[in-house]
């Protein structure tokens, strides 16, 4: 996912810290500060639960990806494995790149899935897709209109 | 206030009018995020005109056609509530960067589309109007406007075609980590294509609540944000006006307004089309996906300009998470591959 934690952290900094032109002090930079506020409330929910999120989704691929290797090809329990030893680093840089890798293979694998109208793996990638979105959201406030 | 702007837009106006022209009250405000958009007088011969400046920006949300954006102005004001575009400069020139001008309506505001219940009682009042102009929107004649002049009209077989490459080619040029839900998604798409556009018609391209100034009593009083108008099939701005993302909170009315059943109504009555529900089923996944490339594109801006910009960091970080998870609903409902 991008931009990562520490790039949303960072642009709040930068955002706050590099002087505006005297044009955009007024209503412009009103509204810039209240989307660094929300940023910085999102922030707060990725660093409480975007360590666990990625950690499952990892682990969900990789399981998806290996029980469909029977089927599909070895190539696909490769992938989770060699995922699954880069993503011992347990940071959110780790967890991603680990990421990256299985999502890779998640998408040619329902490519591939496709191609044989194998419909019930298909529907079972789409459900896995709910989890994972659902597990990596971000809550916003109801806030109330200005 | 800035000097160069301020002294660069006098000369402008200065040179376009052929007499000395002043700005006062020059000032930046929210909004369109895909153009730098300030607020401004300007006083040419004694008389104030109230005038918006939109501006290339360094990085933006999008990459458009600020030309195609200044003829979609000119083509739907007079038909549609929107203010009138004065002028165009596409070599930027006097402001370093390109940019255009046009009048200013006073007196309305603008919420954001991420806060609850913006509208009140004044909602349904508010969403009769909103997709009623939608309505009258399709329903306007493209031959001979001037957006038709920039805007090439795909044949009604390829509207979907047309805009399923556009998107698809965005997010593969901007994708920064794989993106497995919209890729499937798209997938689908070219699978199950839609019936052709029943009339090729102008599309505002990002019609939404959040996009319209109203006057806080029940009025709208500009469709504003055309920078991604084109030719298509109507139902594309359906879809997207309905799009979860829009709904306030409130998951019984699109753009927190109105219910749906009521807002196909109204669309109907206006635009004199029927909607099928097969086709708009498309056009809605279909503009989950373009949401998805609107806000992966954000993303790579963020990154790109140096992550100074909070606007393209909410896009492309909250927005396409919500996204993702507006797809994923989407794809889990589907029963054939």
């Amino acid at each position: 996912m991008t931009p990562a934690l520490p790039d949303i952290l960072r642009g709040n900094f930068l955002s706050l810290a590099i002087p505006a032109p005297v044009e955009s002090q007024g209503e412009f930079m009103t509204g810039r500060v209240g989307v660094i506020a929300l940023l910085s409330l999102l922030a707060a929910q990725e660093a409480e639960r975007g360590t666990t999120a990625r950690i499952w989704e990892n682990a969900a691929i990789g399981a998806m990806l290996a029980e469909a290797a029977d089927a599909y090809g070895p190539q696909y329990a490769e992938v989770a494995e060699v995922a699954a030893i880069e993503a011992v680093d347990l940071s959110l840089e780790g967890l991603d790149r680990a990421n990256a890798a299985l999502r890779r293979g998640l998408i040619a694998l329902q490519e591939a899935v496709e191609s044989a109208g194998d419909t019930a793996r298909w529907k079972a990638i789409n459900g896995l897709y709910a989890e994972m979105a659902e597990r990596r959201k971000l809550e916003l406030p109801p806030l109330p209109a200005r | 206030m800035s000097a160069d702007l301020k002294e660069g837009l006098e000369a402008y106006l200065t040179a376009l009018w052929g007499a000395p022209a002043a700005v006062t009250n020059l000032s930046r405000i929210p909004g369109g995020a895909s153009r730098e958009t300030y607020r401004l007088d300007a006083d040419i011969g004694g008389v104030t005109r109230g005038m918006i400046l939109r501006r290339d920006p360094p990085g933006s949300l999008i990459d458009t056609d600020r030309r195609l954006e200044f003829l979609a102005y000119r083509t739907v004001h007079g038909h549609v509530p929107a203010p009138q575009a004065i002028a165009l400069e596409e070599t930027g020139g006097a402001l370093e960067r390109p940019f255009f001008l046009m009048e200013r309506i006073d007196g309305g505001v603008v919420p954001s589309p991420f806060v609850f219940d913006p509208y009140g009682q004044h909602a349904e009042a508010l969403g009769r109007e909103f997709f009623t102009t939608l309505g009258r929107l399709a329903a306007l004649d493209h031959a001979g406007t001037p957006l038709s002049e920039v805007a090439p009209a795909p044949a009604a077989q390829d509207c979907w075609r047309v805009a399923l490459d556009h998107w698809s080619a965005v997010i593969e040029a901007d994708e920064q980590h794989p993106q497995p839900i919209v890729r499937a998604a798209i997938r689908w798409l070219a699978r199950h294509p839609p019936p052709p556009a029943q009339r090729v018609s102008i599309v505002h391209g990002d019609y939404r609540t959040g996009n319209f100034l109203h006057d806080g009593a029940g009025k709208i009083l500009a469709i504003l944000d055309w920078e991604m108008a084109h030719l298509g099939d109507p139902l594309e701005d359906l879809g997207w006006a309905f799009d979860p993302l829009w709904n306030h909170f409130d998951e019984g009315k699109v753009g927190g307004m109105v219910p749906r059943e009521t807002a196909i109504a109204l669309w109907e009555a206006a635009s004199g089309l029927k909607v099928d529900p097969a086709a708009l089923e498309w056009w809605s996944l279909f503009n989950a996906v373009k949401g998805q490339a609107i806000w992966t594109s954000a993303a790579k801006e963020y990154r790109d300009g140096g992550f100074t910009d909070p606007v393209l960091a909410i896009s492309g970080w909250y927005t396409a998470r919500r996204q993702d998870q507006i797809l994923a609903a989407r794809l889990a409902r589907l029963e054939a591959i």
